[in-house]
């Protein structure tokens, strides 16, 4: 059995597991990371991509266009974070609180509006949905291994890895990225600079729906092919842990993703193993992200205790 | 010359909650002049600069600059008419480089990104061209606070800037560096600038300044060639009435049997792998000041964060308060020895902001019995306890059930000190306890401390303001990167500068001389 288990953990299978799996987690962190930078702590990822998820399959089956699913997907992200940004930057209340309760009755809405469309409560599985399909990439899918693992991947993971670059470039290279990192590190100096804090704060929140929305419609477009009822299970709130161990830094933002992600693709490898208890399997991901965040906390705690903190 | 760049007609400022913040202020700035605006805390001077600066729109009235009258709506605006200003709590952010603050909001491109190496070399030879003598690749947490003002400066000229306000920029640098900054002023006049200097140091106003106006209580007060006024008709200028400005006349001479109200061996603690408390030892006596001077950043704060007891870096040595070794109490097991501490950041540490007046008067002894009846608070006592306070200290509010933020920094720092005062300490750390509030409380403050002085506790001063320093101490220490660099057992006894040679480094006592801080 051990045997067995090694085997599966080192098999090109679970790579290309691995990979699937991170790429709703890396689009949840880049959404956190991206509000994160402005100065904004976006924790609706989750609710946004559960609703993302549900509009994305009720958009491709409406129109018969998985792309328009995905268009649909997104629109609801955005107007998800505009309210978001509309009662705590307008009405001045609580962003916090408005991102729990969005948190809080994402699944029972999904739900409802699930059931109003399909008459069911468990997933969409009764509509025929046009679905996004992988990409084989010309030439580098004849390459042995790497053509095994970079071609034949869903479509979405390619444009999540294209993003990935082009929020690094976008971030750091770009004038208007570098004024989104100065309001989230000194909001006082870049008004004192003529920056417009609150629209590049809104932009920012845009993009972070925008991505979590990608999240989304990744998992009910591409990866499941259905929307099921809680099938975010967490991804969103490991996209805001990856932001929150990477602690500004870019590059280990998505490494701390791809670790969840081996966890999750873990976990998926161990329960069709019965040996072990489902439920306990399940929980790996978790575990694992409540291991590494302890971890981290009680590293950064020992280096202020050394004095070796910088300001920011 | 005598080219008006800026005029100011009958602006008032009336704020939406009925405070008059200026009322029918004329005030009129020459091209090439650098003109002081002086006044008090809560005299209007920083809303004047708003208004100018766009931050607020006066209620009435017009500013005139160059000609136009303007219209701005934000401080944007201004920045493109040529205005730019250096606010007293920088505007800097630490991790980005110097070249990044400074185009920040304005960078230089070539396509979508960045064009880094033009704007360095624009930066870097903005700072070749004033003598400003920065690495501008240099990350700004790495500068002092010189050179970070003179980040702030070279941002406003990055803008081509004519007309610079400069917001208290004195009250961070030592007497060195101030008369460098001076003379950098005077460069720029020379190249056209016109310079707007905010100050409380009324000896630094009359040093640099061309013309000066006061401001007081909101109404201008004129404007004055710089010649034609001495240092006594500013002061009645400003306030309205004479200044005691000899402390030392009220200090009385009792013997406390050298009792040590704080007892300093060997603290050494390290930050990034630097020693930023370098093996100090020091005593404080009872029914004495020692004052403590230094350019900020040199291991005051963190000197004053392991005494009371919010340091969690790990340090060592020795820390006695009142007798006890205190090394592993809390803050309240210090405080409950004998310990009172007056913060340096009022608002952050020294009162809970939107609580009343009463319970911030008492919060850092509100488990004493006369206040306490075990179970519940004596709110009788502490109302009396209050109202005397507010009484004596002279705070200005109505009623003692206002919110304490709702008071101008000077009251509010009356309250702090009042609280603290009213714990009848043996032992008191004074950090910065008159920083940024206006002349009449700093007296009121300076007068309290010497009474509990008089009344034989010992006081610990920490102060970036050296006339503080040497108008309050007995015996005097300045410290150097986390050293003691020179002590003086008789504060009476030396000058500005010399202390300034040692605040800069420039000086350094032998292990015996600087022995007296703790065995004197």
């Amino acid at each position: 059995m051990q045997n067995s288990i090694f085997s599966t953990l080192f098999s090109m299978r679970f790579l290309i597991t691995a990979i699937r799996l991170a790429t709703p987690i890396v689009f949840a962190a880049i959404g956190t990371f991206i509000a994160a930078s402005s100065g904004i702590g976006n924790i609706a990822i989750e609710s946004i991509m559960t609703f993302a998820a549900l509009a994305g399959v009720l958009g491709s089956y409406l129109s018969g266009s998985a792309w328009v699913g995905v268009l649909t997907g997104i629109a609801i992200g955005i107007v998800t974070v505009m309210l978001i940004a509309f009662f705590s930057m307008k009405m001045g209340a609580n962003a916090m609180l408005i991102m729990i309760a969005l948190n809080t009755f994402a699944d029972s809405v999904a739900i409802f509006v699930m059931f109003l469309m399909t008459g069911e409560k468990g997933t969409t599985a009764s509509l025929t949905t046009p679905i996004l399909s992988t990409l084989d990439i010309p030439i580098i899918k004849d390459i042995p291994i790497l053509g095994e693992i970079v071609s034949g991947q869903y479509v979405l993971t390619y444009i999540c890895w294209l993003i990935v670059i082009l929020l690094f470039i976008f971030i750091y290279k770009t004038p208007t990225g570098m004024r989104m990192r100065a309001c989230g590190l000194n909001a006082d100096a870049a008004r004192t600079a003529g920056i417009n804090v609150e629209r590049l704060q809104v932009l920012s929140l845009i993009l972070s729906g925008i991505f979590a929305a990608l999240g989304g419609v990744y998992l009910s477009l591409n990866y499941l092919k259905i929307f099921s009822r809680g099938m975010v299970s967490g991804q969103g709130w490991m996209g805001v842990a990856a932001n929150g161990i990477a602690a500004g830094n870019y590059w280990l933002l998505i490494l701390a993703a791809l670790i969840f992600a081996v966890f999750r693709a873990v976990s998926i490898s161990f329960s069709s193993n019965s040996a072990f208890p489902t439920d306990l399997v399940n929980a790996i991901p978790y575990f694992a992200v409540f291991v590494i965040l302890t971890v981290v906390s009680i590293v950064n705690y020992y280096r202020v205790k050394r004095g070796k903190v910088e300001e920011h | 010359m005598s080219e008006t760049i800026l005029k100011l007609d009958n602006v008032t400022k009336v704020y939406p909650n009925g405070t008059v913040a200026n009322r029918d202020i004329n005030m009129e700035f020459e091209k090439g002049e650098i003109h002081s605006i002086v006044g008090e805390n809560g005299a209007g001077k920083s809303t004047l600069m708003k208004v100018i600066f766009g931050i607020e729109r006066p209620s009435s009235g017009s500013v005139t600059y160059k000609g136009e009258e303007t219209n701005f709506s934000s401080s944007m605006d201004a920045i493109k008419a040529g205005i730019g200003m250096v606010h007293q709590h920088f505007m800097l952010i630490p991790s980005f480089s110097i070249v990044d603050n400074i185009i920040l909001g304005d960078e230089p491109t070539s396509g979508i990104f960045i064009d880094k190496k033009e704007a360095a070399r624009r930066c870097q030879e903005l700072s070749d061209k004033y003598n400003f003598e920065l690495d501008v690749n240099a990350k700004v947490s790495t500068l002092s606070v010189a050179k970070r003002q003179k980040v702030e400066i070279l941002k406003t000229l990055y803008r081509n800037a004519e007309l610079i306000i400069l917001d208290e920029p004195t009250s961070v640098l030592t007497p060195q560096e101030t008369d460098k900054l001076f003379d950098q002023l005077r460069s720029f006049k020379e190249q056209g600038h016109t310079i707007l200097f905010i100050s409380h140091k009324l000896e630094e106003v009359k040093k640099i300044s061309d013309k000066i106006s006061v401001i007081r209580n909101g109404v201008s007060k004129g404007t004055y060639l710089n010649e034609d006024l001495s240092m006594q008709q500013l002061t009645n200028l400003i306030i309205g009435r004479d200044l005691d400005s000899d402390m030392n006349a009220y200090k009385t001479h009792e013997d406390f049997h050298n009792e040590k109200a704080l007892v300093i061996k060997d603290l050494y603690m390290e930050r990034n792998g630097k020693p930023v408390l370098d093996h100090m030892s020091f005593a404080v006596k009872n029914g004495e000041i020692l004052g403590i001077a230094g350019v900020e950043g040199n291991g005051q704060q963190e000197l004053v964060r392991c005494i009371t007891g919010l340091e969690e870096t790990a340090y060592t040595g020795d820390i006695e308060i009142c007798g006890n070794r205190v090394n592993e109490l809390n803050i309240k097991g210090r405080r409950d020895l004998g310990m009172a501490y007056i913060p340096e950041d009022r608002m952050g540490d020294g009162i809970a902001g939107s609580l009343p007046i009463s319970d911030n008067l008492i919060s850092t002894y509100y488990d004493r019995d006369d206040i306490n009846n075990k179970v519940f608070m004596n709110s009788k006592a502490i109302k009396e306890t209050a109202e005397n306070l507010v009484k004596t200290f002279a705070v200005k509010t109505k009623t003692i059930d206002a919110a304490v933020n709702s008071l101008s920094g000077g009251n509010i720092q009356k309250v702090v000190v009042a609280r603290e005062y009213n714990t009848n300490s043996k032992f008191m750390i004074a950090e910065q306890p008159t920083h940024g509030i206006d002349i009449g409380s700093e007296e009121f403050v300076h007068h309290k401390l010497i009474e509990m002085r008089n009344a034989g506790a010992g006081i610990l001063l920490v102060s970036a303001n050296l006339n503080e320093v040497m108008s309050l101490s007995d015996r005097i220490i300045v410290m150097f990167d986390g050293q003691i660099a020179g002590y003086f057992p008789n504060a009476k006894d030396v000058s500005e500068s010399e202390l300034g040679m040692y605040m800069l480094g420039a000086k350094h006592q032998t292990p015996q001389e600087i022995g007296g801080a703790l065995n004197d």
